[in-house]
């Protein structure tokens, strides 16, 4: 609305980035954590990865400062997380979930996208009481005299790609409550392997094994998108089996990755968002071979009863597979399509390969053809590197603190039916991210 | 215009706004010499020679008019409107032409400018660029007017060209990343754009506020195979396509936008709208309701329309007031489209409400042929063109939500041969995004008017509804 609300949204931003450049990790046993921005994994161990998950209640923070109660899976033997953990698999592998339900009531997993699902070693089925569905598929029983209760899932990950997991009970309430996360097969066939999205050799994305220069990193990201209604939550912290009426759902908070903006940007595991550890930052390298031949990679989801249509700036994504399946012809051919608009339904995921090309190479010696504004003619953002150029850094006015490390580029990414970038009240929040476009390699930026 | 002819009105506001406007503290007399020279405008001598904009555009705020009846209490329509209108917004005008500063007195400002404040328009104005080929950069000069009905607020503007491929932060009006364009200032944008379609526009700042408000107009890029009459007679094509299949005879933006009653009434009464409570009130199409979508397009400058559906000015600078519809002035575009019997014609449907629509031209089949400024073919194997698979289809319902583009062209069928027009209704299946609250018809619904071949003479610029001979 005006500038103080600009100032303030800055100094909310001056403490996430900070950690992020620090670069704060918080080691947790099985995840993968090595890289502060990017998917972080919880790996089984192929062929037979075996993943033993807990429901938990526990709160998360939201950009107004309010925080939230919320159920979720964790990973068995360390404290709750919100989303569910990111558990990646290969293709061809029996994957095993032996879930543990702490929650006075019963509860599920649903891997929609994947087959023969069994429960306890037989087809996983729905529940029914008095001819009455009363879960898609079959339970964990309710904790009951400090007992949890068990189910154990297994199934074969068939189809490389990006798939939802989700409580298949009573989920207008579970999987609101923030009982979901995300499960990702990598392509073992052929014309796959880890750094493709699927079996074919135009679905490779960017490692630090196959671009070129100390500095690279693994161009490999995760959004999913979700809604919170607090009031649905408050009734449920208050009393579990309270009966919220879903006719007065309606969400206040949207997230990305579990997170609103700022703390989107902030690292994996930042220290300050304990119960929060994923990042949705898309830090990257300008594409172009030979260094960089490859483009980077968004798993995007929906997890909401809303649609998200996510709108990467400058960055016409190349949609190549959706709900775990490549968008290619009988034969082969490629039928993809270029979105700036990723308009992901509820339940499905959208898989993306994106790049930045430095298209004019501009810079000192190839200036743009104006004349630059004086900074008093600006009204500047902290990201800002007060330069046209990338690796260049303007010249920043006195009491001014930028968040700009070395010239970099932030190009934003964002939900646009705007509505959802509020948080309750707050602007400029929500399912918010950035692209940042590092320098060409080598560069002064911290790694 | 250069950004540097700004430089001592700039310098006067400087000192105003310091502080207030932007992060900078103390006075600049105390500054090291080389920030001094930073911060200090530089002298008009100094200032590089600049050519003229291509595009000059003014950010300010305004009211338009949708029905008043049913009103909804306390938000519609708004009591402190002027006379003829309903609603308060934000909004663009364009004054291609009009130097920015005084011919008179270059150290001011010219009134004729200055004068535009509080007189926006919705849907911004239409414009267009041809695909970037090596010299034809694009120049938008946007000039940042300040807000008549709220001089409290002392709000930036941008333009963000939606979709940009490739975007510098420089010139993505976003300001976060980069920076906008305070009040009192001018900035110019540089665009080369490499891929033809169509894309939308809209001010980046405090986002969902200045786009819901009206600062939203639909952009659109065309292929440099345009003059190519061997693979369609007209010339004319939506993509590079290499076989004619995107030629079309006459074209038609068609800009969805939404408007939450309450929340245009908030801005105008210094209140904050809660955005999560956000509902649509109204839809409108290229800036207007049904019926007056088929009211004529304000007349246009023809000398500068050649990148712009640039309205005629009366001799303030003002908007020519329509005939008979005064009521329209500041919703200068039409959306009813006229044709022949047997033309292609390009529908380009851009969307900048926060809903889905769902777009029925009911009678006639539509063939989407690109839709977010790509063509629809896949890749061939090893290359990065879309060249491949065919992946066009026909339909008569479009559905696409916030920020989403298609292209669409329909073939008019055979004129039954009865007199006048065979008239086909374009309008949103969602039907409560077309009836204006109040039942019947209205919000996005238009006519697409078929002629007996011939009827109407060629199109000049897009929008354009020659008159029936």
């Amino acid at each position: 609305m005006n500038t103080s609300t600009f100032k303030q949204l800055s100094r909310q931003l001056a403490t996430p980035l900070a950690v992020a450049i620090s670069s704060l990790l918080v080691g947790l046993p099985t995840m993968v954590m090595a890289d502060p921005l990017g998917v972080a994994c919880t790996n089984g161990t192929s062929p037979n990865p075996s993943f033993n998950l807990t429901t938990q209640t526990g709160d998360i923070q939201l950009p107004d400062g309010n925080t939230m109660y919320m159920w979720g899976y964790s990973v068995q033997g360390q404290s709750f997380q919100h989303p569910g953990p990111v558990l990646c698999v290969n293709q061809g592998d029996t994957v095993t979930i032996t879930l543990t339900n702490n929650l006075p009531e019963k509860v599920s997993i649903m891997f929609p996208g994947q087959t023969d699902i069994l429960a306890n070693g037989v087809p996983a089925q729905p529940e029914f009481t008095a001819s009455r569905a009363t879960s898609l598929t079959t339970t964990a029983p309710a904790q009951a005299n400090n007992i949890p209760g068990v189910v154990q899932y297994s199934f074969v990950a068939n189809l490389p790609g990006t798939y939802i997991y989700e409580s298949g009970t009573n989920p207008q309430k579970q999987v609101r409550m923030g009982l979901f996360g995300t499960l990702i097969v990598r392509p073992t066939g052929t014309g796959g392997g880890s750094d493709h999205l699927y079996n074919r050799a135009d679905s490779r994305f960017t490692t630090s094994d196959n671009s070129a220069g100390a500095g690279n990193w693994d161009e490999e990201f995760l959004a999913l998108l979700s809604e919170i209604d607090p009031y649905q939550h408050w009734a449920v912290e208050v009393n579990p089996a309270a009966n919220f009426n879903f006719n007065n759902y309606k969400p206040r908070y949207w997230l990305i990755n579990g997170r609103g903006f700022p703390d989107s940007i902030a690292d994996n595991a930042a220290a300050f968002l304990p119960n929060q550890p994923y990042g949705a930052l898309a830090r990257v390298h300008p594409y172009g071979a030979p260094a960089h031949p490859y483009p980077g990679a968004i798993r995007y989801l929906n997890v909401g009863s809303e649609d998200y249509p996510f709108h990467p700036h400058g960055n016409n994504g190349s949609v190549v597979g959706r709900d775990g399946r490549s968008l290619e012809t009988a034969t082969g051919d490629d039928v993809s399509f270029e979105k700036f608009i990723v308009p992901v339904g509820p339940g499905q995921t959208w898989d993306v390969l994106f790049s930045w090309h430095d298209a004019e190479h501009y810079s000192p010696d190839n200036p743009v053809d104006i004349n630059i504004p004086q900074i008093a003619n600006q009204f500047f953002g902290q990201f800002y590197n007060f330069s046209p150029y990338l690796g260049v850094q303007g010249q920043q006015p006195p009491n001014w603190s930028t968040l700009n490390t070395c010239g970099e580029y932030y190009i934003i990414s964002h939900n646009h039916a705007l509505y959802q970038i509020t948080s309750w009240g707050v602007n400029m929040t929500g399912p918010i991210t950035y692209m940042r476009v590092d320098p060409p390699l080598p560069n002064s930026c911290a790694q | 215009m250069s950004n540097n002819k700004l430089s001592n009105h700039g310098r006067r506001r400087f000192l105003k706004l310091a502080g207030s406007g932007l992060a900078i503290t103390g006075g600049v007399g105390l500054l090291p010499g080389q920030l001094r020279r930073q911060l200090l405008p530089i002298s008009d001598a100094a200032a590089t020679p600049s050519d003229p904009a291509d595009l000059f555009f003014v950010g300010t705020d305004g009211w338009i008019s949708l029905p008043a009846s049913p009103g909804i209490p306390t938000f519609h329509p708004d009591t402190y409107a002027p006379t003829n209108f309903t609603t308060y917004i934000f909004g663009f005008r364009n004054m291609t032409g009009i130097p920015p500063m005084d011919p008179a007195d270059p150290t001011k400002m010219n009134p004729l400018v200055i004068g535009q404040k509080n007189k926006a328009q919705h849907s911004a104005p239409l414009f267009w660029v041809d695909e970037f080929t090596g010299a034809n950069t694009f120049r938008l000069d946007l000039l940042n007017v300040g807000l008549a009905q709220r001089p409290d607020l002392t709000d930036s503007h941008s333009v963000h060209w939606h979709g940009f491929r490739n975007v510098i932060p420089f010139f993505d009006g976003e300001p976060t990343g980069s920076f906008a364009v305070p009040v009192g200032r001018v900035f110019r944008y540089i665009f080369k754009p490499r891929d033809p379609g169509t894309y939308m526009f809209h001010c980046h700042v405090e986002d969902t506020e200045h786009v819901h408000m009206g600062m939203t107009g639909l952009v659109f890029v065309r292929p440099r195979q345009n003059g190519n009459t061997a693979l369609y007679p007209s010339g004319k094509f939506a993509y590079n396509d290499g076989d004619g299949s995107t030629g079309f005879d006459r074209e038609f933006a068609m800009f969805l936008s939404e408007v939450w009653a309450e929340s245009h009434w908030a801005d105008a009464h210094i209140q904050l709208p809660e955005w999560s409570d956000y509902k649509v009130d109204f839809t409108l199409l290229n800036g207007r309701v049904y019926p007056d979508t088929l009211e004529p397009n304000s007349p246009y400058n023809a000398a500068t329309s050649t990148h712009a559906y640039d309205t005629q000015r009366q001799a303030d600078g003002d908007l020519v007031v329509p005939t008979g519809r005064p009521d329209l002035q500041y919703q200068p575009l039409s959306a009813l489209a006229t044709c022949n019997a047997g033309e292609r014609v390009l529908l380009r449907f851009a969307n900048l409400g926060f809903k889905e629509a769902s777009m029925t031209l009911a009678g006639i089949k539509m063939k989407v042929v690109g839709k977010d400024a790509t063509p629809m073919r896949g890749v061939i194997a090893g290359g990065t063109a879309r060249t491949g698979v065919d992946t066009s289809y026909e339909t008569n319902t479009l559905s696409f939500g916030a920020g989403e583009s298609f292209d669409a062209i329909f073939t008019a069928p055979p004129h039954s041969g009865g007199s006048g027009p065979d008239v086909y209704i374009l309008y949103n299946r969602a039907y409560d995004r077309s009836d204006n609250q109040s039942g019947g018809a209205g919000g996005q619904r238009t006519e697409i008017r078929v002629y007996p071949p011939g009827t109407i003479s060629p199109q000049t610029i897009p929008n354009e509804n020659p008159t029936v001979a």
